[in-house]
């Protein structure tokens, strides 16, 4: 057996997307000994992908907006089931972040007077999404790894070593978290190159590894998002909560396969894309909820004049909210009405001149020209519903970012709460710098009162390693990647945008299977690089968080955000006083309910008693 | 696809169905693999692939059903990340963004692709660079932004004319297409590279930043921007469009002329 690489550091964060990056730049401001794990490459991480913004109530561009007006937009946009706190901090402390993130040097779209830009997005009452064009996170994460690249010089001068205060480790997975009784003592993993183990000892963890969305058949999310850090959380006995709650994008692309579940922006609806199903019919018309009837066209004359007239129109169905126009294209398509791929239409070719198109959707032009080779000035695309993102994460203290498990810290996508039971757009980029933050001070707070640093036992290690060569010690088992696969079908099929009972039983079913399975996987080659030993060892994470999705799901019987249920179909202020918490121990993953603590009656006063009356039971409003 | 797949031991597993319109193609990659190889060899397989597949995807179709041993970088597989730069027949691209009709043969020869790891760079296994020395060269030039004085407490105030005077050095994803496909990079692995040089302007014209200078001086040394001879090779291989030979023009004229 090759010696173990053994690294002591103060502070762990897994994970180097843009909260990871903030909680690791905090740690070490805080004078800790920090060290970042990553799956990637440093500065390739998932969060490059978000293109709209960072939502921060500066008011560059309205005055008029401040933190209590962004506070009621997120509160409204989860349904109430927000974690208030943390939607209270997010609120108010994004705008520092995004100062701050430009004293680092990032580059913004600016207003007339300098200042930074601010634009209009679904759900915000004023334009608040400071941006860069169409690519604002990879603009953030640029700028926190040129923030690493300075802090590591500074440290070079002070010390004579880079890494001193701050090092990162790229292309490395942590396969488990490792405990001294019930605290975290640190963590195991490997160098994806080499397959080469590595033990991690650090009294404080912070994990930032985002989502889950890889589960899933259809999604705009990358390799990645296998739900590490939600099942590195559970198996060091921390909760999830509102792992039930999964955002779908109404528009991803379909066709051609190798590009399924790409993201098309919002904005080609806004600009005057329409939906249509196979019969070439309008068909959002039929889809109106009777809690929008008055502020959506009934007819295509009124829809069509609202781009022009806003004043004196309503706004065509194609602009319903996230959820809605997700149901309906999924209901078109099921009723045999759909595209030749499995999608419907979104057309803006019969709708703008070609010049106007190339002007207003450039990215868009480009993306369909060259992925798909379609050209949207004279074709339309064919879009359907992809997994976007999870609400739901670790249970974490909101100040803090500290989870159940002392030591052990969650911030942005990994952890659960803050965006209640639907993210609003340009939310999770602010999301990530504020808590980022947040679980950085966090930690190192902890760390610092610590009277004696926790210890890793031998057999620990031991164990943590025969976990991760399971996959070598057998023959005739499956391959890996045919059993992501199926693992991806029955999510999409079974727990994916609409739910009912009987399917989401039977996808818990078929999880006991795919568990059986996974135990006798196998690979082929050696530890060095192997790609399909890495996808088995993620898979164990993926089939555990997965199940939590399931169990969560069918308990909660009504609709809410991200989660719709076709046999529950209304919203229920009884449910929303409940989160569901999901535990594991050697039983599997258990579900249960837990009261949700009374939003404080101060941030209950910025509301209208009549939309409190939506959302809120009888007995908490009088 | 939810039938469960019939296994052996060893094999992949079943191969999904041949889809409607699919060509089979020859990929040909050059691979290595420091465990068994002194030296890289050829690997061709013949596979069943769509004319609107992207080169990414012909490599998965290998990885997940004819060899899982075959390594490379993806991230997010529309571009943005930049981590699946590769050679492919010949020139610099990213995996995610060149699709399988435009290097369709015409009539009926069958086509062969071939795809090598960037030159310049060591490589690790298969079409997997050690991406340390083109790192090195970013970190040298000083990227991030340098001020002195008081921090503000709000955003600094930047012109959108200013704003726009870099912005097409801040699109780099730094995929190391430009830097790999650098006659004078490969011959002389000391030079920045062109990557290092837009990273470097990004900031030398950035108005808010006053470390111009240092980075000159970085940049004027012997492995710096007078390296550079002009070929354009990088500014044809950039898959974000950045005019990577003019920003070292304008680097180029920045030192000689000490005017930012």
């Amino acid at each position: 057996m090759p010696e173990l690489e053994r690294h002591s550091f103060d502070v762990l964060v897994i994970g180097a997307g843009g909260a990871g990056l903030r909680a690791a730049i905090e740690a070490r401001e805080h004078g800790m000994r920090t060290a970042v794990l990553c799956k990637s490459l440093f500065g390739k991480a998932h969060t490059v992908m978000a293109e709209g913004g960072i939502a921060a109530a500066m008011g560059n561009v309205n005055s008029s907006d401040s933190w209590q007006v962004h506070f009621r937009d997120t509160m409204r946009g989860g349904k109430f089931l927000n974690n208030w706190r943390m939607a209270e901090l997010h609120a108010q402390e994004a705008p520092q972040r995004v100062w701050e993130l430009e004293t680092y040097g990032a580059l913004f779209d600016r207003t007339k007077d300098g200042r930074i830009s601010q634009r209009n997005f679904g759900g915000h009452e004023y334009p608040r999404l400071a941006h860069v064009g169409d690519r604002t996170g990879l603009e953030l994460i640029r700028t926190l790894q040129q923030k690493i690249v300075s802090l590591q010089q500074e440290d070079f001068k002070e010390f004579g070593n880079y890494e001193e205060r701050l090092r990162v480790f790229q292309e490395f997975t942590v396969t488990d978290l490792v405990k001294d009784g019930d605290r975290i003592a640190g963590a195991f993993g490997y160098w994806r190159e080499s397959g080469r183990f590595v033990l991690f000892e650090a009294p404080a963890v912070i994990l930032a590894t985002g989502g889950i969305g890889k589960s899933f058949k259809v999604t705009s999310n990358s390799w990645e998002y296998t739900g590490d850090g939600h099942a590195l959380a559970l198996r060091a006995g921390a909760s999830l909560i509102n792992m039930e709650f999964i955002q779908f994008h109404p528009t991803g692309m379909v066709w051609p396969p190798s590009v399924k579940g790409i993201l098309v922006t919002e904005s080609v609806r806004g600009d005057g894309g329409v939906l249509r199903n196979s019969d070439g019919k309008r068909f959002m018309f039929d889809y109106i909820p009777e809690v929008f009837k008055d502020k959506y066209a009934d007819n295509e004359e009124e829809g069509d004049r609202w781009y022009t007239d806003q004043a004196n129109n309503r706004r065509p169905p194609e602009l319903l909210p996230r959820d809605e126009v997700a149901r309906a294209i999924n209901s078109e398509v099921k009723a045999g009405r759909g595209s030749p791929h499995g999608g419907v239409f979104l057309d803006v070719s019969t709708r703008l001149p070609a010049e106007e198109i190339r002007k207003r959707l450039p990215s868009m032009h480009h993306q369909f020209k060259e992925l798909a080779d379609v050209d949207i000035t004279a074709q339309p695309m064919e879009v359907g519903p992809t997994c976007h993102y999870v609400m739901g994460g670790v249970e974490v203290d909101p100040d803090t970012g500290s989870s159940s498990v002392a030591g052990l810290y969650a911030a942005g996508e990994v952890s659960g709460g803050m965006h209640g039971s639907n993210r609003l757009g340009g939310n999770s980029l602010s999301d990530l710098l504020v808590f980022g933050r947040r679980a950085g001070a966090g930690a190192a707070e902890y760390v610092r009162a610590l009277d004696q640093r926790p210890a890793v036992s031998e057999d620990t290690v031991t164990e943590a390693r025969a976990t991760a060569l399971k996959p070598f010690q057998q023959e005739g088992g499956e391959n890996p990647y045919t059993l992501h696969m199926e693992l991806q079908q029955s999510m999409n099929d079974l727990v994916g945008i609409i739910r009912r009972q009987a399917e989401m039983e039977e996808a818990l079913q078929r999880l006991e299977k795919l568990k059986e399975r996974a135990q006798s996987l196998t690979v082929e080659g050696h530890q060095q690089f192997n790609p399909g030993w890495h996808l088995a060892l993620d898979l164990r994470n993926m089939l555990l968080v997965s199940e939590c999705v399931a169990k969560a799901a069918l308990l909660r019987t009504e609709s809410r955000g991200g989660h719709t249920r076709d046999d529950h179909p209304s919203m229920d202020a009884e449910w929303r006083r409940k989160l569901l918490v999901c535990n594991v121990d050697e039983n599997g993953v258990s579900v249960e309910e837990k009261p949700q603590i009374p939003i404080r009656s101060d941030l209950l006063d910025l509301f209208d008693r009549a939309e409190l009356e939506k959302y809120l039971t009888a007995e908490e409003l009088s | 696809m939810t039938a469960t797949a019939e296994t052996t031991a060893g094999s992949r597993g079943s191969q999904p169905p041949v889809p409607d319109g699919a060509v089979t193609v020859t990929v040909k990659i050059r691979r290595f693999n420091p465990e068994f190889d002194d030296e890289p060899r050829w690997d061709s397989f013949d596979i069943p692939a769509l004319p609107s597949d992207r080169v990414l995807n012909l490599l998965h179709y290998i990885k997940w059903y004819v060899d899982g041993t075959l390594t490379f970088r993806r991230s997010c597989a529309h571009g943005i990340c930049g981590s699946d730069a590769m050679r492919i027949n010949g020139v610099n691209r990213l995996a995610c963004k060149v699709l399988l009709k435009d290097l369709l043969q015409t009539g009926d020869k069958q086509t062969t692709i071939t795809i090598e790891p960037i030159k310049g760079l060591p490589v690790n296994k298969d079409l997997l660079v050690d991406m340390e020395p083109f790192f090195e060269a970013f970190r040298a030039v000083k990227p991030y932004l340098v001020t002195y004085g008081n921090e503000p407490t709000r955003e600094r105030i930047q012109s959108v004319a200013d704003r726009e005077r870099f912005d097409d050095t801040t699109k780099c994803i730094l995929c190391a297409c430009c830097t790999t496909s650098c006659p004078v990079y490969w011959t002389e692995g000391s030079y920045f590279g062109p990557a290092a040089i837009v990273n470097a302007h990004r900031f030398i014209f950035d108005s808010r930043d006053e470390g111009a200078e240092e980075r000159l001086d970085i940049l004027n040394d012997i492995d710096g921007v007078w390296r550079c001879r002009t070929t354009f090779n990088c500014t044809d291989a950039c898959p974000r469009g950045i005019q990577v030979t003019k920003a070292i023009q304008e680097v180029k004229r920045a030192l000689l002329f000490k005017r930012v």
